[in-house]
């Protein structure tokens, strides 16, 4: 059923400017992040590398994407074995409220980030978290492990459970066919919860802004400091350098989802 | 099966406690604080324990007033007067210097202490400073949730708007659902017609315009958001553009602006409202338009009457998500908005931070995640579903 | 003297509380034979055979496997091959390597693995697919592996749930063959469950025919077919007329329109309503019926052509839908003309209603 030619080219038209103007912005950064001078004008006046030396030279931005890094690969780590392990359990469990148990654990993806900031920081106050690492691995893990969770339990929803009853028959105890057939045939999923886990980490700011300690740069929060403070193009180059991190996690995720909808379409 | 549901709650055991100590708790903590009252309960035990049985006629016993002299100077010394100071300037600025002065006459003060008190300060010789001392007492306080309101308590007890000067907080949820609703509306009617297209175009240019939907999904909010605080200053590109064309004489302040703030959050919310409509499109069949056509309807029956009402769950759900998302957003308005303009979740972080008030960062927060909920439940009832989230902001 | 392997004792379950899918379900599996629980989906079968395998629970009752209880231990310590309708072959491994797994689990040496997985191959006739990914088999391919993985680790009882279920009938007949040659050349014990009843009959030593969670009958193939225990049976294994009647006497039934039948003496007593069943292959047909007992003429209503038979649909006994058999060699009557026939006495099977 194809549409009228005029509603076609309107509809394409007002599709390519949307496209464009949520392309742009980033596009602009980018170029921007080459410019020879401080001034931020386009187009740009030649090209040159030296705000991404700045960047990998300057102290604060070095410790702030260390920081980063570190905070995402622990966050990382801790949400998708949570995650996993709790998708598992509840595809694997009999029993009533499993739907009011996801919607619990999946709460603080539609909880506005500042009040679980703020709660956060108040409760971790009390049990002298704030301001450490943990605390805010924590933190992080809290807003990240529904992904993870979602993630998993999509692919399992394609798992067939007489896989795991064909593993008991064999002899296999139950955490024996969990490592053996159950994670095998939904890494996929666990994977793209991964990736998710951590650009969510990586990118996170609210939750670093009330839970890190005062020398607890990560890249977003310093880079939130330093436009509020004077903006140079280094922040263009993180912001550049975050972007392609971006990109890259895109690619990873698409990779992904082609490799579980070719699975299960055999 | 008891075993499998013992391994199954091993499995989601340490998720759930995570959740609930870093999560659940913490957010049950900070509607508790809403309402709570304790600062004059731990700072003047004594006091509040002869105010309970004050019957709030004339003014206290003298023992009372011996009391609060003697607990003011205690509290002084041990450097913990602040929060019961801040706490009753909150029921009425000037209590705080009342009670500073008060500790600080300490041993100055003889016993009667009802005469020596009014000597020093009159308040202490009206009821009024009295009730709301008494009311502090605890343990719950319906002050915060009224202040975030503009309402407040009189001496007497009576519930009244607060001076028209010193309103501020209504005005400020009119704005956030304002500002929310308006970009709510602005991302459902672009992501609906690129949508539609998308869904409808061939491969790979479907996969192609998919991307470029994608791309900035997975893209930081910060990123983002910086990218336009770079664009809109007042040498930024776009002033730049905008003169260069002739558009503007001279560069305009856009940065500080609400056009500001819309501006990001569309763009930055924009592709949270395309993806869930778009999913719901691709999984529409095409049979069905070749059937409304086969039985007589041409292209805008066919529009309005079958694909317009199979695609509204999406249209629901990303707008749902679009508004969530808005109404808690912190980034995007905080950067590139002007501070007389800012929404509830840059008041909550000022209470918190700036003027430390944790009970009325705790009271807007409950109004926050009341209005949250109400959108929540309002799609579910609408839809039958659940809001797919996808947020990261 | 029979060895029992399996004993099932007032075994009750029910997933509500209320409703009983199996209702205290006695039954013994002997050593060595070959048992199918027949019956229509939602009998209770399934969740029967669910119950040995372990992936049910009983509501009450015990099951036992040689003498001891076994329905609180947990299934990978049964020691039983299940084959699952859908073969469940491992997606992630190939074919040796799902054939390797149960071993792998038991701990077992790496060139044992290896010999026993190339027997096994041998044995369901697919040697040289071992390195091959379960998706790039046929479905019947993939069942002859599934059928191997089950029995690999020497089980002493294999259940079998539907395995033919999603196969073509033409697969479905080959595979019946070979899952009999092999319980013949293993003669490992099996519990098979289906609901189709000419599967039963092919394969079965003994069928346990299963309704509403009950067992209706337990026997040979022959046994439910030629003498089933209730209407039930006599209608699920093999087609019949119902005809309602009423009793005479001890060997006379009074039909519906009237008409009197003589059935072999059935002990229920004068006027009693019963249920008889006749299978419309007994009927005798053609001048060769005149003069039997209960003969009669009846108009033919339909013909259909069945290759090896004809089915005809008669006007008889007060009813018009009488199905007969008529084998192939027979001379078919046309529609609308009327022919003798005749019921034999011994045919007529009759129930109380």
């Amino acid at each position: 059923m194809r549409d009228h030619p005029l509603a076609r080219r309107l509809l394409r038209g007002t599709t390519a400017l949307v496209l464009a103007f949520l392309m742009a912005p980033m596009l602009a950064v980018v170029v921007l992040s080459f410019s020879p001078t401080e001034l931020m004008v386009l187009p740009p006046r030649g090209v040159s590398l030296r705000w991404y030396e700045d960047f990998l030279t300057a102290g604060r931005w070095v410790l702030a994407t260390r920081n980063s890094f570190v905070v995402a690969i622990a966050t990382t780590l801790l949400a998708t074995v949570l995650g996993t392990a709790a998708a598992i359990g509840l595809q694997l469990g009999r029993f009533r409220g499993k739907a009011l148990l996801v919607t619990l654990l999946t709460l603080p993806l539609v909880t506005p980030y500042i009040v679980t900031a703020a709660s956060m920081y108040f409760a971790y106050s009390l049990a002298g978290l704030a301001g450490s690492l943990a605390g805010l691995v924590l933190g992080h893990t809290v807003v990240a492990v529904p992904f993870v969770l979602m993630a998993v339990l999509a692919t399992l929803q394609t798992f067939d459970a007489n896989l795991l009853r064909a593993a008991a028959s064999l002899g296999a105890p139950p955490w024996a066919a969990i490592l053996r057939v159950v994670v095998p045939n939904i890494w996929p999923g666990i994977a793209a919860g991964a990736v998710f886990a951590f650009a969510t980490s990586l990118d996170e700011f609210v939750i670093t802004l009330f839970l890190a300690g005062p020398g607890q740069f990560t890249l977003p929060r310093q880079m939130y400091a330093s436009v509020r403070e004077f903006l140079t193009p280094t922040i263009l180059a993180a912001a550049t350098l975050l972007f392609l991190c971006s990109l890259i996690f895109l690619l990873a995720s698409e990779a992904l989802r082609l490799r579980s909808t070719r699975k299960t379409q055999p | 099966m008891r075993r499998t549901n013992w391994l199954a709650a091993l499995l989601i055991a340490p998720l759930l406690l995570l959740i609930l100590g870093s999560f659940l708790v913490p957010v049950g903590l900070t509607l508790f604080r809403a309402v709570a009252d304790r600062e004059v309960a731990v700072a003047l035990p004594d006091t509040r324990a002869v105010l309970a049985g004050w019957d709030g006629q004339g003014l206290p016993p003298e023992v009372a007033f011996a009391a609060v002299a003697r607990e003011l100077a205690a509290v002084l010394e041990a450097r913990r007067i602040g929060d019961v100071a801040q706490r009753m300037n909150f029921e009425r600025t000037g209590l705080r210097t009342l009670l500073l002065r008060t500790a600080r006459a300490g041993d100055r003060l003889r016993a009667p202490y009802a005469e020596s008190l009014v000597a020093l300060d009159a308040r202490w010789g009206q009821r009024d400073a009295w009730l709301m001392l008494q009311r502090a007492g605890g343990p719950f306080t319906s002050l915060y949730l009224l202040r975030a309101m503009d309402f407040t308590r009189g001496p007497d007890g009576a519930v009244s708007q607060v001076a028209i000067e010193e309103r501020l907080f209504q005005t400020l949820f009119l704005r956030t659902l304002w500002v929310s609703l308006l970009v709510t509306a602005i991302c459902v009617l672009l992501a609906y017609p690129v949508a539609y297209t998308i869904a409808r175009l061939r491969a790979p240019w479907s996969s192609v315009a998919l991307t470029l939907v994608l791309i900035p999904f997975w893209s930081s909010v910060l990123v983002r958001t910086t990218a336009w605080f770079v664009l809109l200053q007042r040498e930024g590109p776009v002033n730049g553009a905008l003169v260069g064309l002739g558009l503007l004489d001279a560069p305009a302040q856009i940065l500080g602006t609400r056009l500001a703030v819309v501006l990001a959050l569309v763009h930055v919310l924009l592709p949270f409202a395309i993806l869930p409509m778009h999913s719901v499109m691709t999984r529409l069949d095409a049979t069905y338009l070749r059937a409304a056509a086969s039985l007589g309807a041409n292209g805008v029956q066919r529009f309005l009457r079958v694909w317009l009402p199979l695609s509204l769950p999406g249209v629901a759900a990303g707008g749902a998500m679009v508004f969530l998302l808005a109404v808690g957003m912190y980034t995007a308005p905080a950067l590139v908005g002007g501070d007389r303009d800012q929404m509830v979740t840059w008041f909550i972080a000022n209470f918190m931070t700036r003027d430390v008030n944790w009970g009325m960062a705790a009271a807007l927060s409950a109004y926050l995640l009341a209005m949250s909920g109400a959108v929540i439940a309002l799609t579910r009832i609408l839809t039958g579903g659940t809001v797919q989230a996808g947020a990261r902001a | 003297m029979t060895d029992v392997l399996v004993r099932f004792r007032a075994v009750s379950k029910s997933y509500d509380g209320r409703a009983k899918v199996v209702e205290e379900l006695n039954l013994d599996v002997h050593r060595g034979e070959f048992l199918t629980l027949l019956g229509p989906s939602g009998s209770g079968k399934t969740t029967t055979l669910m119950m040995l395998a372990g992936f049910e629970d009983p509501t009450s009752g015990r099951i036992e496997l040689e003498g001891t209880r076994i329905d609180t231990v947990p299934p990978h310590r049964r020691g039983i091959g299940v084959v699952f309708q859908n073969y469940a072959l491992f997606p992630h491994m190939t074919v040796a390597e799902n054939l390797a797994f149960p071993l792998s689990i038991r701990r077992m040496k790496r060139e044992e693995i290896a010999t026993r997985t190339q027997r096994a191959l041998e044995m369901v006739r697919l040697p040289g697919f071992g390195d091959r990914r379960p998706q790039q088999l046929s479905g019947g391919q993939q069942q002859r592996v599934a059928l191997a993985r089950a029995l690999i680790f020497e089980p002493k009882l294999v259940l079998l749930d539907e395995p033919l279920g999603a196969l073509d009938k033409q697969l479905r007949e080959e595979l019946q063959a070979e899952i009999r040659r092999i319980h013949a050349q293993l003669g490992v014990t099996m519990v098979y469950v289906t609901h189709d009843q000419a599967e039963a009959l092919t394969l079965s030593d003994r069928i346990a025919v299963f309704n509403s969670g009950r067992i209706q009958q337990l026997g040979t193939a022959e046994a439910v077919y030629e003498h089933p225990a209730n209407p039930f049976v006599a209608g699920f294994i093999g087609e019949n007329n119902r005809l309602s009647a009423r009793v005479l006497d001890a060997t006379r039934l009074r039909l519906e329109d009237g008409s009197t039948l003589e059935a072999a003496p059935h002990g229920l007593p004068p006027g009693m309503a019963v249920l008889l069943s006749i299978r419309p292959e007994r009927v005798m047909l053609g001048p060769a019926a005149q003069g039997l007992a209960n003969a009669a003429r009846a108009r033919v209503e339909e013909v259909v052509y069945l290759g090896d038979h004809s089915r005809l649909r008669l006007m008889h006994a007060g009813r018009t839908d009488f199905v007969v058999k008529l084998p192939r060699q027979e001379a078919v009557p046309q529609p609308g003309s009327v022919i003798d026939l005749a019921i034999p006495i011994a045919s007529v099977m009759v129930f109380p209603a």
